[in-house]
This record gives C-alpha cells, structure tokens and sequence, in this order.
C-alpha cells in the first residue's frame, strides 16, 4: 500500500514516514501544496495524508484539485484546526476523514485501515483459501498455522490479496509496494514473488499466486478438482 | 452571587413607577393621548364658558331694549320717577290680553314680564303673562341689576330698575325678566356633548397613535430582532436601514457600525485562538507521534539520543511560546499594571545592549549609539526594556552578518523619540501595518529558520500602549527597517 504524506512541519512528517513505513507502508513525502498535488497527480496512491496548512497551496485546495481530476482516492485531513466548522468544511472539501493533532498514532493506523478496507469488509482479516492475513497484526496464517514473511513479501502479498481475482500488472504492483525512491526495474517482483510462492508452498497454501503472461499476477483461489 | 435576571426588574420598576412595563409605543400613545385630554378640556371649557357669557350678554341686551321700550311707552325719561300712571301700558297689555286669551297666552308667556314695584315692596302693576307669579324684587341692590331669578319654577334674567324721583330717593323698581329655558337647554345639550364626546375623542385618539407610534418603531422591532438573533455564529447580520436618514437610520447604522467592530474583534479574537492551537498543537502532535513511533521498535542509542534531543528542541520551543502568551494574554487583561517612573533612557538602553551584544557578535554585527542617547522618560524600567529587547533581537534577528544597527534618540517638538534602525531585509509596504497582529510573520516560510512565533512585536506594542508611548515603524525593502518610540513628556 502506497501513501501520500504532504506535511510541512518536518517533525511531523518525519515521524509519520518513518512508522509508517514500519508498518509496511510506502510513503512519500511532500512539504507543500504544489509538490503535493503534483505527485497526487502523477502517482497511483491508496490514501492521500494531507496537512491544512501548508506553504503554497492549501490542504483544502489540494483535496478539492484532486477529487476535481476524478481521483477517488481516500484523503485523510491531518490538522491543528478543531473547531466543528473546520470538521465540516474539511470533510465537505472531499477529504474522506479527518484526524486532529496531536493524535494517537495507533489512531492514525485505524483510520488508514478503515479507508484501505474495500468493499465494507468488516474485519481486517483478508483470506483467500486456506491463507489468512491479518492487516493489524501483519500474521500469515494457512488454515491455523502461522508462517512468517518479511515486510516486502508481507506488502507485496497483502497488495495482491486485497485485489484478489484481479490481475495486477508489474508496474502498478510497483507503483503500490515500494515508493517513489525506488526506480529499479520490474523483475524485482519477480524475486518477491518467487520467495512468496516457495513460503505459500511450504506452508501448504499451493500455488495461489499465477502468472498472466505478458501482464503480471493474479491471486485466486485454486480449485483442486479443475486442474 | 448575584443573578443577573433578579437585578433587572427591579431597576424597571424604579425607573418607571407610574407605568410599570409599558412599551415604548403605549407610552408614547399614553403621554401623547393625556397631553391631548388635558388640552382639549381647556378648549372645551372655555367654548362653554364663552357661550354662557354670550347667551347671558344676549339675555341683557334684551332687558335693556326691553326696559327701553318701557320707558318709552311710558314717556318717561331714563330711570326718573314721574308717577305710578305713566306705566299704565303695563297694566294694558293686560287688558288687550284678554281678548284673545287662550292662544296669545301661551305666546305671552315665552316673551318677556314686566313688574312695577313702589318702594315698599307692593306691587302697582305687572304684565298679564305673569298671572299669579311675582318678580323678585330686592331693595337691597343699588343702581340697574342684572340677575338670575326663578317665576313660577322656570329661570328667568330680569333687570331691577330703580325710578327715582327729584329728590333722588327711589320711589319704585321697575322689573323686567325673559325667560331662559330654551337657551339653558341649548347650553346644556352644549355640555352634555361635550361631555360625551370627550372620552370618546380621546379614546380614538389613544387608539390612532397607538397604531401610529407603533407603525413609527417598527424599525426599532427589526433591531431588536436583528439584535437578538445575532450569536457568535452569525455575526455578519445586519440591521436592514430603513428609507428615510432621521433618527431611526442613524440608530441602525450606529448599531451597524457596533457589529462590524464586534464582528472585527471576534474575527480577530478567533484567529488569535486558532493561530494559537495551530501553534501549540504543532509541535505536541510532532513530539507525541515522533515518541509513540520511537516505542514501537528496539533501536539503537543514536538514534534514540537524535529523536529525544529533537524533541526537547520542540518542548523548549512550546515553552517560549506559552511564556510570551501568558505574558500577552496578562497585559491584555490589564491585570499587569506598569510602574511608571521618570527614568533615564540611556540607562535602559545600556542595559539591554549588553544583554543583546553576545547575539549581535555572534552574526557580527555592530550595534551603534548613534549620539549619547540622553533624556529623562516616564516609563515602567521593566516594560521599557523588554519593549527595546524586543525590537533590538528583532532587528539582530534580520540583519544580514557584518551590519550595523544604531540606535539614537532625539527631541521633536519638545518630545523625546528613540530610534533603531537596522539594515536588514525590511519590511515590504504592504505588510508594514500587520507587522504589530499577533502571530504575524511577514514572511512564513522565514519562521522556522528564525524561530519566531510573531508574537514580539504584538507584546512590544501591547506595552507601548499601557504605557502611551507611541510606536512607529518604517521600512524599505533589502535597505532596512526603523523603529521609533515617542515618549510622553515627562
């Protein structure tokens, strides 16, 4: 999963990249509206952070650009301002939720799962087959045995998970898994995808990420009986 | 403690003991309606009074023709006794009476009587129509008398003449009298609708302006409205100014004008807040977050030492913020009063620069006495010097490194002035008058790099005015920025 943070108070931005990241995150940076808006703009993000006040152009101004370029990416609005009129012009703005500072970080996770959860799923749990992972806690489990990944594998796999029976091509796999600091060619996911593969395998899940030639991979359920 | 709703109808009812809670519109009604009553029973009793005098002037005129005619049937002279006989017509009305009595009678008796009486009370002769009726007489007045009298039951205006002879003693009266019913009806029917209609006006009339008072302080209701649905919410109400410039606009636009500083003063008051929360909220919710990651995970001590040392930055940084704010928010609410005593402002300048040099050493930068500072100012020594601290760190603050600032005073029209200029980045024009606002920064992006929070200047001004020292400032970009302080005369 992909994140924009667009945060002038270094500190803050800081921090946020930082735990973020430790929770298997890609995020990007930006410390004004302009540089903001323009990776918004650019770049496929699952969820747009954005702070009210910021040099150049407002946080606002931002939220309202981008649900203007058709975007319909989920936008967190990250603020000092607290007063009710402040809550509802942010939220009327286009900005999906609204968090005020200081918050709590564990707060913050929340709030950015609820927005990545698709469809209403009511749990955290995502599950294909026999495997179970759990966003919260990062655990992997196939049936009710647990295996471990690293936070890539882990990152890569949820991604794939979470739009299971769609085909993910490698440069949006990219574009979603790792941040804009990486520019090394594609066939890096194909290593991840061979380490995921072995681990599934192992822990006796079978073969549920295929390959689509020429596009990339899909995640779905295998029927024993069809092959 | 007092409730503040116990205390106000007790002052209405002070204020208005006679009309207790009458509005505006009946009082107006009121007042207007009694000084009209009051007027109208004057004109009503004088037209009364007026008519009975000319009715009564009428019914005089009318005995003197009478008496007259009399004198003149008789032969006689003016009031001269000449015998009982000349007055024989008197008796021979009565005669020719009888003649046809029935229905002259009835006619006789509208008209006037007429009686002769001698000295001693005894009737000589009278005039038919009285029949048994007798006219008074009384001896006791003197000379011609007009008066009211009753004949037979009915009021009547007689004239006494007394006849006298050549000797001048009175030896009889002739008495004349008309009746006065058919004009005493006429005046009572006069009073009687007056009487009615007195009310009756004066109600209508308390009714008509009423309506019209009412209809004249309608834009006084819309005030009202306007007032009291006004809250912290919809303060860009306004009062709808009514057509007509007199007393009622101008009352709106004042009240008008009453909002707009309100609403200014609000605005600027919920800015102050919000610019406040943004500063202090900042750098909590950078510590907090940067602290809640730290525990997430095991790392290693550098790390630690980096993001704890960062944060006591912040926590430092929170705590000057707090300083300045407690320190603002105290002059504002005038609880801080200055002390002020006549001080030599060389003494206060010495004593700041010497704070303030190992800064200015440090950019090297020069600070210059631009002529022995000298005067005798009525200041508070410790507000004065926080006010010239504050400007001075300033100035070091956006002086480029090997400048110089210098710092003069002078006399201008017998008033003592302070100045200090730097040769700093200045002050574009158009933000010179917002450089005092508190959270003002005139360049944003240039606060972090300097660590100001904009409140400096806004503290410098707030003491300037408890102290009514005059504060001016004049810039010109990348030249320089000079601030000059007018003290009262000491």
């Amino acid at each position: 999963m992909r994140l924009l943070v667009i945060e002038d108070e270094t500190g803050i931005a800081r921090f946020l990249k930082e735990g973020l990241e430790e929770e298997y995150f890609a995020v990007d940076v930006a410390f004004d509206g302009k540089s903001g808006l323009d990776l918004a703009m650019t770049n496929d993000y699952d969820l747009i952070m954005v702070d009210w006040m910021i040099p150049g152009i407002s946080g606002v101004e931002v939220c309202k650009q981008i649900r203007r370029s058709g975007s319909s990416v989920p936008i967190l609005f990250l603020t000092a301002r607290d007063t009710l009129e402040d809550v509802v012009f942010g939220l009327d703005s286009g900005a999906n939720d609204y968090i005020k500072k200081p918050f709590e970080f564990e707060e913050l996770l929340a709030r950015i799962r609820v927005q990545l959860r698709k469809n209403n799923q009511d749990t955290d749990a995502l599950t294909v087959g026999t495997l179970t992972i759990n966003a919260v806690t990062h655990q992997v489990f196939c049936g009710s045995k647990e295996f471990t990944l690293t936070p890539k594998e882990f990152a890569l796999l949820d991604y794939l998970v979470r739009n299971k029976d769609r085909p993910c091509s490698r440069s949006r796999i990219i574009e979603h898994v790792w941040d804009m600091h990486f520019y090394s060619d594609t066939s890096v996911i194909d290593v991840y995808i061979n380490f995921l593969r072995k681990k599934l395998e192992q822990a006796g899940c079978g073969n549920l990420i295929q390959t689509i030639r020429g596009v990339g991979y899909i995640v779905r359920e295998t029927r024993p009986e069809s092959e | 403690m007092t409730i503040p709703g116990d205390k106000a109808p007790e002052r209405h009812k002070t204020g208005w003991k006679y009309l207790p809670s009458m509005s505006l519109r009946n009082r107006m009604a009121f007042y207007y309606t009694v000084a009209t009553a009051f007027l109208m029973a004057v004109v009503f009793a004088a037209i009364l009074l007026l008519v009975d005098r000319i009715v009564f002037m009428h019914f005089d005129e009318e005995l003197r023709h009478e008496v007259a005619e009399t004198f003149e049937d008789a032969h006689v002279k003016g009031q001269v006794f000449s015998g009982f006989d000349s007055f024989r017509a008197i008796n021979g009305t009565e005669g020719e009476a009888e003649e046809h009595e029935g229905q002259a009678k009835k006619k006789e008796l509208d008209s006037e009587f007429i009686q002769l009486v001698d000295s001693s009370g005894r009737i000589v002769s009278k005039s038919a129509n009285l029949s048994q009726n007798i006219l008074t007489v009384n001896p006791a007045y003197s000379g011609v008398r007009y008066f009211n009298s009753l004949v037979g039951g009915e009021q009547v205006r007689q004239v006494q003449v007394p006849l006298v002879n050549s000797k001048g003693i009175t030896e009889a009266y002739l008495v004349v009298a008309v009746p006065m019913k058919s004009a005493m009806l006429v005046l009572l029917d006069l009073q009687n609708i007056m009487l009615v209609s007195f009310p009756v006006i004066i109600l209508i009339l308390f009714i008509l302006t009423r309506v019209i008072a009412g209809r004249s302080i309608r834009p006084v209701e819309k005030v009202i409205a306007t007032a009291q649905s006004m809250t912290q919410v919809n303060l860009d109400q306004r009062i709808p100014l009514p057509h007509n410039q007199d007393e009622l606009y101008r009352l709106s636009a004042t009240i008008n004008a009453l909002f707009d500083r309100l609403q200014d003063a609000f605005q600027r008051e919920k800015q102050f807040t919000a610019d406040a929360s943004h500063e202090l909220k900042t750098p909590l919710a950078a510590v907090k977050g940067t602290l809640e990651v730290l525990v997430r995970k095991p790392r290693d001590t550098a790390h630690y030492e980096e993001r704890i040392r960062y944060c006591l930055d912040e926590l430092s940084r929170m705590a000057r913020l707090i300083d300045q704010l407690l320190m603002l928010a105290r002059y504002e609410n005038d609880t801080m009063n200055p002390n002020i005593a006549k001080i030599d402002i060389a003494v206060s300048l010495k004593s700041v620069i010497s704070r303030l040099e190992p800064l200015a050493v440090e950019k090297l930068i020069s600070i210059r006495m631009e002529n022995t500072p000298s005067g005798t100012v009525a200041a508070d020594p410790a507000m004065l010097e926080m006010m010239i601290g504050n400007i001075l760190s300033n100035a070091i603050k956006y002086s480029p490194a090997g400048s110089s600032i210098e710092i003069g005073t002078a006399r201008r029209s017998s008033l003592l002035v302070c100045s200090i200029t730097d040769h700093g980045v200045g002050i574009p024009e158009e933000k010179l008058q917002n450089v005092f606002d508190r959270f003002y920064r005139v360049d944003a992006s240039r606060s972090s790099s300097t660590g100001g929070f904009g409140l400096g200047l806004s503290i410098v001004r707030k003491l300037a005015d408890l102290q009514h020292i005059g504060i001016s400032v004049s810039s010109r970009e990348n030249a320089g920025t000079t601030f000059e302080l007018t003290f009262p005369s000491a």
